[in-house]
C-alpha cells in the first residue's frame, strides 16, 4: 500500500517533536547548570538568556516574562503551551502526529509515544523546581529513549522508517548546530576570556548538552579545549550528535527512500550541498572561516533538507 | 410488552440457570476471591494502553475516556441468534429496497403506504442522490440494528443505523480482550467468531466497487480525523482491513475521479468507507464551509467513478419518525411479516395520543426525533417530576420534535460491580454487512448500564460493554 | 427560432488555493421545446471534466483546477432552436418523479395567507397555476407595460448584448420562488428552471417555473414576465430552487460574474 504525504509528514514531525523535547530538556540543563555555577552578578540571567537566544526562543520569552530565572525560563521551556518549542507542546505535537498515524507505528511506539504525553501532561509545574526539575528533565530524556528503542526494535524498514529517521536526525543535527552557536553568544561579549577558566567551563557544559563530556576523553585523550569540542560536535563520525554523523544518516535515509520508489528526488541533491558543508573541511578552515558563519549555513542547508523533502514526498 | 420485572438472561425464575449461561456460571464459581477484580484491571489496562478511548463531547477539549469493559460475557444461544438473525437479515434488506424505491420511482409513496410529507419533507433525504445506481442497489452497507430483549423469546428493535453506526471496534477488541483473560472460559463453550468482521467489511466494500476498478480495488476508510469521538474505531477498521486511513486534506477529485494524495504521486481511490456525516462529505453539494470534506467527491459519486459507503441520504431509512413504518415497508417490499417487532411509538402530533402522552409520561421514554448518543432523551420512571414537566412543555411546543415509546424492560445480565456480580440492564447492537451478500457478525456489541436500576446504556452516559457470545450448535 | 448564446462566466479564485473545483450546470437538453444545435462549454480543465447527470436530470461537469492563478473564465456558447409549446413541457424522459417538486425548502417558504385564497379551489391545476402566477405578480410587481413582441424584429438580425447586473436576476428568483413556493403548498409538484430568455434592454439569464399537471406533464410559468414560456426561452437546469440550480458552484466559495449575449441567430 503506498504512503499518504500526511502519514510521511506525520511520521517525519513525530521523531522530530521528541527529539526535541529530549533537546529541550538538554538545553534547560545546561542553562540551568550555567546558572547555578555563574559567580558574576546577573550572570545566570545572562546565561539563560544566551541559551534562549540559541534557541531562537528570547523573543518569544521576552513577551511573556520581564525576568530571566531559573523559574521563569524553566516553566517557558517545560510547561508553557504557549511557547511551540516547550516540552510540554513538543510532547503534544508528537503525539498527535502518531495518533493521526496510528496504523503507520506500531503498537510499541504508540504505547510509549502516548505514555509519555500522559504521564507528562499530568504534571503541575508548581511541583516541579529546584532538585526535582532536574529529575524530570532526565526523564523526559529516558521517554525519547524509550521511544526511539521501539522504533528501532519494532518497525519495518520500509519507507516509514526512513521518514521516522530522517526527521530525528535532522532535529538532532539543527539543535548540535544551535547548541555550538550558542557558544559563539556566550562568549561573543568578551571574548578576551576565550581559552580562560570560564570558558572552559561553558564549553564543558555545552558537551554536557550533548552528553559528550565523558565520551570526549575517550576520543581525545585530553583535556577539554574548544578546538577539540568544536571538533568532536562538528567532524567526529563516531559521535552521534556531530553535525557530519547526523547528516550521513539523514542522506543514508534519503538514499533508502530513493530506492523504494525508485527515483532521486530534489531532497537528495539539497543533502548532497549539505554534505559538502561537513567534508572534505577541519576545524582549522572553519575557524578561519567564521563558527558562527559556518553554523548559519549548516542551519540554513538543514532547513533546504526538510522544505524539499516536504516538496519531494507532498507533505502539505 | 414483557413483564414489570426485568428478563434476567442468566437465571430463571425459580433461581436454576439458564442453560446457555451454565459454563458460566460454573466459571464465576471457581473464580477465586477478586479474581475478577484483578481481571477487571488488567482488561483496563489493555485497554488503555491499546488507546481504546473515546473523546466525550462537551466535557474539556482533548478528555478522552476508556469505554468501560465488563469481564462478564453476554450469552446468546444459537437458537435465539437464529431467530435474530433472521429479522435482522429480512430488515436490512427491506429498507435497502425501500431507499432504491424512494431515490427512483417512490412507489411506496404513490401507494400511499407511507406518508409522502414525511419522506419527502425530511432533513434526512437527500434530492441529489434521485435516480444514481449504486453498485448492486446497495444503499446501506454497514447497519447497526439496536435490539433490547425483554423476554426469553421477546426481542424488539429500538432502531435502525444506516448512517455511519460506530462501536465494532469495541465489539472486536472486547473479544480480544476476553480471549486474553479468560482463555479457559473459551475452552468450555463453543464461540461463535467475531474476527471475520474485518475482513467481511473488506470483502463487502470491495464487491460493491464500481465498474471501472481493478480487481483489488482500493479502498480508503475517510475519518474527521483524530478529535473525532470514534477516529479510535476508524483508524483501528482501516489497520485491521489494510485499507488507508484518510482526512478529507489526503483526498482530491481529479477529471471527475478520486485520487489521494501519496508520496510518489496521486493514486485512484475506488472505494470510500466515509465517516463523516453527509452534511460535511462535500462542500460543493452540502454545506459550503465545511472543512472536513472532499470538495467534488459527491460528484465523481454520481458519475460512477467511486463509491460511497454508506451512501448519502440513507439517514432518511433510520429516521425515528420512518421508524414506526418499518413493519410497513417490510410488507411492501418482501411481501412478508416482520419477524422482529419495531417497539409501540407514540405519534405527539395526533392530539389524542399526545394527551395520553402527556398525561402518562412519568411511564414513557421521550427521544428526541434527530437525537442520538442518549442526548435530549429521558426516561420517565428515572426521571425527577421537573425533569418531566420540561419535557412536557417541550413535547407542546414542538410535538413533531419528540417520539415517545412505552418503557421497556430491558432484560439484564450479570454484571462485575464493586467485587460481586450483580444484574444490570442491557442492550445489543449487531453489526450487519450488505453487499454481494448480507453477513450479519454473530453477537454484537452488548452494552450495558452500569448504574443500578438505568435503563440508559450510551457510553457518553456512564455504559459500559461486554464482549457478546453467540453459541454455536 | 433559432437562438444564439453567448455566455461567459468570470471566477475570481482567492489568491493561494491549492485547488478550484468547479460543478456547472451549462449545458441545456434538448427535448420538446428545444433542440441543442450546437453547444461547447470551454476554460481551463473542461477537457478533463467529470461529466454525469444529477439528481434532477441536469447534464453536470466537474471541473477542477490546481493552483490556479488570477481569473478563471468559462466559456459557453452554442445555438438552440426553440418551439413555441405555450409553455408545455410535457414529459421527459430521465427526469425524477415530480413528487419530488412538492419539497419544501428554505428558499421556497411561502406564508399561508399567499396561497390561502386558493386552497379550496375547484378549478383545474392549469387555471390554479395561472391564477398564482397573477397573484405572484400582483404581490411583488407586475412587469412594465411594454408589449414584448415589439422588440424582437422579425428578422431577427440584431443583437441584444446586455450585461448581468445583480437587480435583474434575483428578483426573477423571487418570483418563481414565491409562485414554486405556493405551488407546492397546494400539493401542485413546482420546479425552478435557469435559462435564456432573449429580450431587449434585459440580462439574458433568466429564472422561472414549471408546474407538473397530470395531463399536460410540465408546464412553465414566467411570473416576472406573467407569462407562459415562449420560443424565447432556452431551458437550461431544473432543481428545487436557486440554491440547487446555480449554473456555477465553486469551492473555494468565489465570486462569479456572468455576462450572457442572446441572440437571435439566421437559421441556414
Amino acid at each position: 500500500m503506498r504512503m499518504l504525504g500526511r502519514t510521511a509528514q506525520n511520521l517525519f514531525w513525530l521523531s522530530r517533536y521528541v527529539e526535541r523535547a529530549e533537546n529541550m530538556a538538554r538545553l534547560l540543563e545546561v542553562g540551568y547548570r550555567m546558572s547555578l555555577t555563574s559567580r558574576r552578578e546577573g550572570g545566570a540571567s545572562e546565561h539563560l538568556i544566551s541559551m534562549l537566544r540559541a534557541a531562537e526562543m528570547d523573543e518569544a520569552f521576552a513577551e511573556r516574562h520581564e525576568v530571566a530565572d531559573v523559574d521563569t525560563v524553566a516553566y517557558f521551556m517545560m510547561f508553557d503551551p504557549t511557547n511551540p518549542s516547550s516540552v510540554y507542546s513538543c510532547l503534544q505535537a508528537a503525539r498527535t502526529n502518531a495518533r493521526s498515524v496510528r496504523t503507520a507505528i506500531t503498537t510499541d511506539m504508540w504505547e510509549s509515544m502516548n505514555g509519555a504525553w500522559l504521564e507528562f501532561s499530568q504534571i503541575k509545574p508548581r511541583d516541579v523546581r529546584g532538585a526535582k526539575l532536574l529529575g524530570l528533565l532526565q526523564w523526559v530524556r529516558q521517554r525519547s529513549h524509550e521511544f526511539r528503542g521501539a522504533l528501532l526494535g519494532t518497525i519495518l524498514r520500509d519507507d516509514g522508517f526512513a521518514f521516522l529517521q530522517a526527521g530525528n536526525f535532522v532535529e538532532r543535527a539543527d539543535n548540535t548546530a544551535r547548541i555550538l552557536d550558542m557558544k559563539y553568544y556566550v562568549l561573543l561579549p568578551r571574548s578576551s576570556l576565550v581559552g580562560g577558566e570560564i570558558d572552559i567551563q561553558q564549553w564543558t557544559l555545552i558537551l554536557r548538552a550533548a552528553s559528550a563530556h565523558r565520551s570526549y576523553g575517550h576520543v581525545y585523550h585530553d583535556r577539554y579545549k574548544a578546538y577539540n569540542i568544536a571538533d568532536f560536535l562538528i567532524l567526529r563520525t563516531e559521535m552521534p550528535r556531530s553535525l557530519i554523523y547526523c547528516a550521513h544518516f539523514v542522506r543514508d535515509n534519503l538514499n533508502l527512500l530513493a530506492k523504494l520508489y525508485g527515483r532521486r528526488e530534489a531532497c537528495n541533491d539539497a543533502m548532497d550541498d549539505l554534505l559538502k558543508l561537513v567534508e572534505g573541511t577541519n576545524m582549522d578552515q572553519i575557524f578561519a572561516h567564521g563558527l558562527h558563519e559556518f553554523l548559519n549555513d549548516f542551519i540554513d542547508g538543514n532547513n533546504r533538507v526538510t522544505d524539499t523533502l516536504s516538496a519531494s514526498y507532498n507533505f502539505y | 410488552m414483557g413483564e414489570n420485572t426485568p428478563f434476567d438472561e442468566m437465571y430463571n425464575a425459580d433461581g436454576s440457570v439458564r442453560e446457555p449461561y451454565r459454563a458460566l456460571s460454573e466459571w464465576l464459581a471457581e473464580q477465586p476471591e477478586k479474581g475478577l477484580a484483578l481481571m477487571q484491571a488488567d482488561a483496563e489496562a489493555i485497554f488503555r494502553k491499546l488507546g481504546i478511548t473515546f473523546a466525550v463531547y462537551g466535557s474539556e477539549e482533548g478528555t478522552e475516556k476508556v469505554i468501560p469493559f465488563d469481564v462478564i460475557p453476554r450469552i446468546i444461544a444459537a437458537n435465539e441468534w437464529r431467530k435474530l438473525s433472521r429479522g435482522i437479515e429480512q430488515r436490512v434488506k427491506a429498507l435497502n429496497a425501500f431507499l432504491y424505491d424512494v431515490y427512483h420511482r417512490q412507489e411506496i409513496l404513490k401507494a400511499g403506504r407511507i406518508p409522502e410529507k414525511l419522506i419527502l419533507n425530511n432533513a434526512a433525504f437527500c434530492p441529489q442522490m434521485m435516480g444514481l445506481e449504486p453498485a448492486r442497489g446497495v444503499y446501506a452497507h454497514i447497519i447497526g440494528v439496536d435490539i433490547v430483549r425483554v423476554g426469553p423469546d421477546e426481542f424488539y428493535v429500538l432502531e435502525d443505523n444506516l448512517r455511519t453506526p460506530s462501536g465494532v471496534s469495541y465489539m472486536l477488541e472486547d473479544r480480544e480482550a476476553m480471549m486474553m483473560l479468560a482463555p479457559d472460559l473459551f475452552q468450555r463453550s463453543k464461540v461463535a467468531p467475531v474476527e471475520t468482521y474485518p475482513e467481511n467489511l473488506r470483502r463487502t466494500l470491495e464487491s460493491v466497487a464500481p465498474a471501472g476498478a481493478g480487481r483489488n480495488p482500493v479502498i480508503a476508510v475517510l475519518t474527521p480525523g483524530i478529535y473525532n469521538s470514534a477516529y479510535f474505531e476508524h483508524s483501528f477498521l482501516a489497520d485491521q482491513m489494510g485499507a488507508q486511513l484518510c482526512e478529507g486534506q489526503d483526498l482530491f477529485v481529479d477529471g471527475g475521479k478520486v485520487y489521494m494524495r501519496t508520496t510518489t504521486g496521486p493514486e485512484r481511490v475506488d472505494v470510500i468507507y466515509r465517516r463523516i456525516d453527509d452534511d460535511y462529505l462535500d462542500p460543493l453539494t452540502f454545506k459550503p464551509d465545511s472543512m472536513l470534506g472532499v470538495p467534488g467527491i459527491f460528484d465523481a459519486y454520481r458519475a460512477g467513478n467511486v463509491t460511497l459507503v454508506n451512501a448519502p441520504g440513507t439517514g432518511i431509512a433510520d429516521d425515528k419518525a420512518v421508524y414506526t413504518y418499518v413493519p410497513e415497508i417490510i410488507e411492501f417490499y418482501l411481501g412478508e411479516k416482520a419477524l422482529l417487532n419495531n417497539v409501540p411509538t407514540y405519534n405527539c402530533t395526533d392530539v389524542e395520543q399526545r394527551a395520553w402522552v402527556l398525561e402518562n409520561i412519568a411511564e414513557l421514554v421521550v427521544k428526541e426525533v434527530h437525537g442520538s448518543g442518549g442526548y435530549g432523551m429521558m426516561v420517565g420512571p428515572t426521571s425527577t417530576k421537573a425533569q418531566h414537566e420540561e419535557f412536557k412543555k417541550k413535547i407542546i411546543a414542538r410535538p413533531d420534535n419528540y417520539i415517545v415509546q412505552p418503557t421497556l424492560a430491558l432484560s439484564t445480565c450479570p454484571t462485575h460491580i464493586n467485587n460481586d456480580v450483580a444484574p444490570r440492564h442491557v442492550d445489543l447492537r449487531p453489526y450487519v454487512l450488505v453487499g454481494d451478500e448480507v453477513r450479519i457478525t454473530p453477537g454484537g456489541l452488548t452494552r450495558v448500564a452500569l448504574e443500578k436500576g438505568s435503563l440508559v446504556v450510551n457510553s457518553s452516559q456512564g455504559g459500559g460493554t461486554k464482549d457478546t457470545w453467540v453459541l454455536e450448535d | 427560432m433559432r437562438i444564439a448564446i453567448d455566455h461567459k462566466l468570470s471566477v475570481s479564485v482567492p489568491q493561494g488555493t491549492a485547488q478550484a473545483v468547479f460543478h456547472l450546470l451549462l449545458t441545456p437538453p434538448s427535448g420538446p421545446t428545444q433542440t441543442v444545435e450546437s453547444w461547447s462549454v470551454e476554460g481551463p480543465g473542461i477537457g478533463n471534466a467529470g461529466r454525469f447527470t444529477d439528481g434532477f436530470g441536469n447534464a453536470a461537469h466537474l471541473v477542477n483546477q490546481m493552483r490556479p492563478e488570477g481569473e478563471i473564465t468559462i466559456h459557453v456558447r452554442g445555438e438552440v432552436t426553440t418551439r413555441d409549446s405555450h409553455g408545455v413541457l410535457g414529459r421527459p424522459a430521465g427526469e425524477p418523479v415530480p413528487a419530488l417538486y412538492r419539497r419544501r425548502t428554505e428558499l421556497t417558504k411561502v406564508p399561508a395567507e399567499f396561497y390561502a385564497p386558493f386552497r379550496d379551489s375547484k378549478e383545474s391545476r392549469l387555471s390554479i397555476c395561472h391564477a398564482l402566477m397573477e397573484r405572484v405578480g400582483e404581490t411583488l410587481g407586475m412587469p412594465p407595460e411594454e408589449p414584448e413582441a415589439q422588440q424582437m424584429q422579425a428578422d431577427g438580425g440584431q443583437e441584444q448584448a446586455q450585461d448581468v447586473t445583480e437587480e435583474p436576476r434575483p428578483a426573477a428568483a423571487d418570483y418563481a420562488h414565491l409562485f414554486i413556493g405556493a405551488a407546492r403548498a397546494l400539493d401542485i409538484p413546482a420546479r425552478y428552471v435557469v435559462g435564456y430568455r432573449l429580450v431587449d434592454g434585459e440580462d439574458g439569464l433568466h429564472a422561472w417555473a414549471e408546474a407538473f399537471d397530470e395531463g399536460l406533464g410540465w408546464i412553465g410559468f414566467d411570473p416576472f414576465m406573467q407569462i407562459c414560456p415562449t420560443d424565447r426561452y432556452v431551458r437550461l437546469a431544473i432543481a428545487l430552487d436557486a440554491e440547487t440550480a446555480p449554473t456555477l458552484r465553486t469551492v473555494p466559495i468565489a465570486e462569479v460574474v456572468q455576462v450572457v449575449k442572446a441572440s437571435a441567430a439566421s437559421t441556414n
